[in-house]
């Protein structure tokens, strides 16, 4: 292929590349590196406060006010912090006094006790521990449960297994800030589960009071929306195991299992890397469940503080900072599937 | 939980509220108007809506997430939106950053015509800010029939209201008390009530810096965690709509909720306790003190950087906020104007002003120390650390987003 005929056809791709991946990435990294905020200085303001029937409240305060340029604008502060904005994200100064204060401490035990209270108490780490918790327990459960029902539904007559995969898929089809919601109102007070629990005599259950049963309840959301993508991938892998090798294994008295285990997953490997990948991916990013049920003090994510920093703290560049974790944090976790897959293609060739 | 908000504000039909009055403003052009979502403010965006003509486009958005939004339009090169709704707390950073258009010329051009009250007007030393058209402030709701079946007096002090709660705990009902814990900006104000009305503060005006761990704030704090004894175990999930709801289903027996509320209490498609739910003024923290609540202002502003007509946009506004519009609706919530006919529904929010409620604090240090205590009392409030240590952590989190404001060194 001629060179400019191979530079017009990958032109586009690298394009939308460059705008749509690359520039966004540069941009966060850009707003991270920098704070603005309009200078104020306090000056004593009046103000007056209306009550009703036409009475009015007088306040004398101290108010910071905007400072002018000569033109009479508001002075927009544009400086340069450099890694500020992440080492507040990540509070460097908060790790470093927690391991420096081993002096006072005695046993290892206490130390590290003290550490982890410390890391809890940081937004970013507090966020970051349930962000690993759920996609480290999501990641094999989908996996498995997708396979199992992979399984189950190819064993189905023709006839059946539309329907089936279609239900099977309708978790996936509903948008995750409905379905959050869903879930939400099964588990409040007086909602279905709850109610039914106690109407079976079982008793009150609280499940969004405490830490265990409200991450469990997202641990649980999240396997339920992520389990027919596993699914519906490992579904369509089975369509290709080729037949001969099963039959010859039937033929040799291998039981099922054994047909399973040392044919069929040996066939899907590459599948269950790529569902890895992506769902790895996806539960990093874990956010709706989290925003709808609120009670963040049980569960963070990296995504939702992301996401409150952006809107209701305004403050773009430490959420540009929080950004770029989320993108280490994926990459570092794909890393080893990443790896792995390499190998794996080079062994192939 | 914000989304919960939208979800059920979607769902409410959007009937055509109060008088269709004739609107007589001419002019050309569009006007834009966004505000926060409760019915005072439907009523006011319809208002608006009856002066749209063939010349004249008007265009409301009523959203949960308008802070966020005016925020943003505010700060822009030139604002999508030609006025906001805003409140005490709301407005503090748009006029410390000096985005808002002082509205005097405005106000003296049309005092005569819309008859603008002085009480309406929000200042700020000379300059005209915003103008008013309601003030609210939370109080206790309260089951009178569940009261006087028990034996139970109307608490006047939160150490009343917790006997009260431990009373009817015992005869039977599992939850008493019921409120906004689960959001954490409503965590936060809940927690700023009983802080001021125990005589604590959020911040020492001359340096900007928090005063959040003092004596006063833990014993406001330790309060917050007997209160949470008296709730259902699931309250930290629990947002404001869900505690109305709550009281609206009989699931608790007192509340503190908005007082701009009572009358949803004897709506009957949404509640199953009319009649039966009294309100009086917040408790107070000592006996004789203030209650335990702040009241709020909720108000117009117009921006600087505006798209349109500020003119026109004035008189929009002044259109919507006119007598009528008070007479009409006078039951909704505690109008300014001084047409206003104090009723059933208000009195609590009278009282507990009258009795000393202060205003919420309006500067932006305090819009930080709200935030920052909101993320961060919680972890108390469970059980997972102590009061000392959760204020220690609202500290730092304040100075650092104080920092990041510019507001402190």
């Amino acid at each position: 292929m001629k060179r400019s005929t191979f530079i017009s056809f990958v032109a586009p791709s690298v394009m939308s590349m460059l705008i749509l991946i690359a520039l966004p990435l540069v941009a966060i990294v850009y707003l991270a590196l920098y704070q603005s905020y309009t200078q104020m200085e306090i000056k004593e303001v009046k103000t007056e406060v209306p009550l009703f029937g036409g009475m009015t409240r007088e306040v004398i305060r101290n108010v910071p006010q905007p400072v002018m340029d000569d033109a009479g604008n508001p002075i927009q502060v544009w400086e340069y912090v450099g890694t500020q904005n992440l080492k507040n994200a990540i509070d460097t100064e908060g790790l470093s006094s927690a391991f420096n204060a081993d002096q006072n401490i005695n046993s290892t035990r206490s130390f590290i006790r003290a550490l982890f209270d410390e890391i809890r108490d940081v937004d970013f780490w507090s966020a970051l521990e349930f962000t690993l918790i759920y996609t480290f327990l999501t990641t094999p459960i989908i996996i498995i449960l997708g396979f199992g029902l992979a399984l189950a539904t190819n064993r189905l007559t023709e006839r059946l297994r539309g329907p089936v995969v279609f239900v099977t898929l309708l978790p996936m089809i509903v948008t995750p800030v409905v379905s959050s919601l869903a879930v939400y109102w099964l588990f409040v007070d007086g909602g279905v589960i709850a109610a039914s629990l106690e109407a079976m005599g079982i008793g009150k259950f609280y499940f969004l009071a405490d830490q265990f049963t409200i991450r469990a309840v997202i641990v649980a959301y999240g396997v339920w929306y992520a389990a027919p993508f596993a699914f519906i991938i490992l579904y369509a892998g089975l369509q290709t195991v080729p037949e001969e090798p099963i039959e010859a294994a039937i033929v040799d008295g291998a039981s099922p299992w054994q047909r399973v285990r040392y044919i069929v997953i040996p066939h899907l490997t590459p599948l269950f890397s790529v569902i890895a990948l992506i769902h790895i991916m996806d539960s990093y990013r874990v956010f709706e469940p989290i925003l709808v049920f609120g009670s963040r003090v049980f569960a963070n994510s990296v995504q939702y503080l992301t996401y409150y920093t952006l809107v209701f703290e305004d403050n773009i560049h430490k959420a540009s900072a929080y950004a770029i974790l989320t993108v280490l944090g994926v990459v570092v976790l794909l890393i080893p599937i990443m790896i792995r897959t390499f190998k794996d293609q080079k062994a192939g060739k | 939980m914000k989304i919960k908000q939208i979800l059920m504000a979607t769902a409410l039909t959007l009937a055509p509220l109060g008088a269709a009055a004739e609107c007589s403003i001419e002019g050309t052009g569009e006007v834009n108007v966004i505000s926060n979502f409760f019915e005072a403010l439907e009523v006011l965006s319809n208002e608006m809506k009856n002066c749209g003509n063939d010349n004249l486009i008007i265009d409301t958005k009523l959203t949960t997430d308008h802070k966020e939004e005016t925020n943003k339009a505010f700060a822009a090169a030139t604002s999508p939106f030609d006025a906001a709704a805003v409140a005490n707390s709301s407005i503090t950073l748009l006029q410390a950053k000096g985005q808002l258009r002082p509205l005097n010329d405005l106000v003296e051009k049309y005092r005569d015509e819309y008859n603008i009250e002085d009480g309406m007007l929000i200042k700020f030393g000379d300059e005209v800010a915003a103008i008013a058209f309601m003030v609210n402030a939370q109080h206790l709701f309260f089951r009178k029939d569940i009261f006087e079946e028990h034996g139970v007096a109307v608490p006047s002090t939160w150490d009343e209201l917790l006997d009260a709660g431990e009373k009817l705990k015992a005869a039977g009902i599992e939850h008493p008390y019921g409120a906004a814990f689960g959001n954490s900006w409503e965590l936060a104000n809940e927690y700023v009530n009983l802080l001021l009305a125990n005589g604590g503060t959020l911040f020492d005006p001359a340096t900007s810096d928090s005063t959040f761990e003092t004596p006063e704030a833990i014993e406001a704090l330790k309060m917050m965690g007997e209160l949470y004894k008296l709730m259902s175990p699931n309250a930290m999930s629990m947002d404001f709509g869900d505690v109305k709801r709550q009281l609206q289903q009989g699931d608790v027996a007192m509340a503190i909720l908005w007082g701009n509320e009572a009358s949803a209490m004897d709506d009957e498609k949404e509640s199953t306790v009319v009649g039966k739910v009294g309100f009086a003024a917040a408790p107070a923290m000592t006996a004789g003190g203030a209650p335990a609540s702040t009241f709020w202002w909720d108000g117009y502003v117009i921006p600087k950087n505006l798209d349109g007509d500020p003119d026109l946009t004035f008189q929009v506004l002044m259109h919507a906020m006119r007598e009528e519009t008070v007479k009409a609706n006078n039951d909704i919530t505690l109008w300014i104007r001084s047409a206003y006919e104090p009723g059933e529904y208000t009195s609590a929010i009278t009282d507990t002003v009258v009795n000393g409620a202060p205003p919420y604090p309006m500067n932006p240090q305090a819009s930080l120390a709200h935030g920052a205590l909101g993320e961060n009392i919680a972890d108390f409030i469970v059980g997972k650390e102590s009061a000392e240590e959760s204020l220690a952590d609202a500290t730092k989190a304040y100075r650092s987003a104080a920092q990041e404001q510019g507001l402190l060194k």
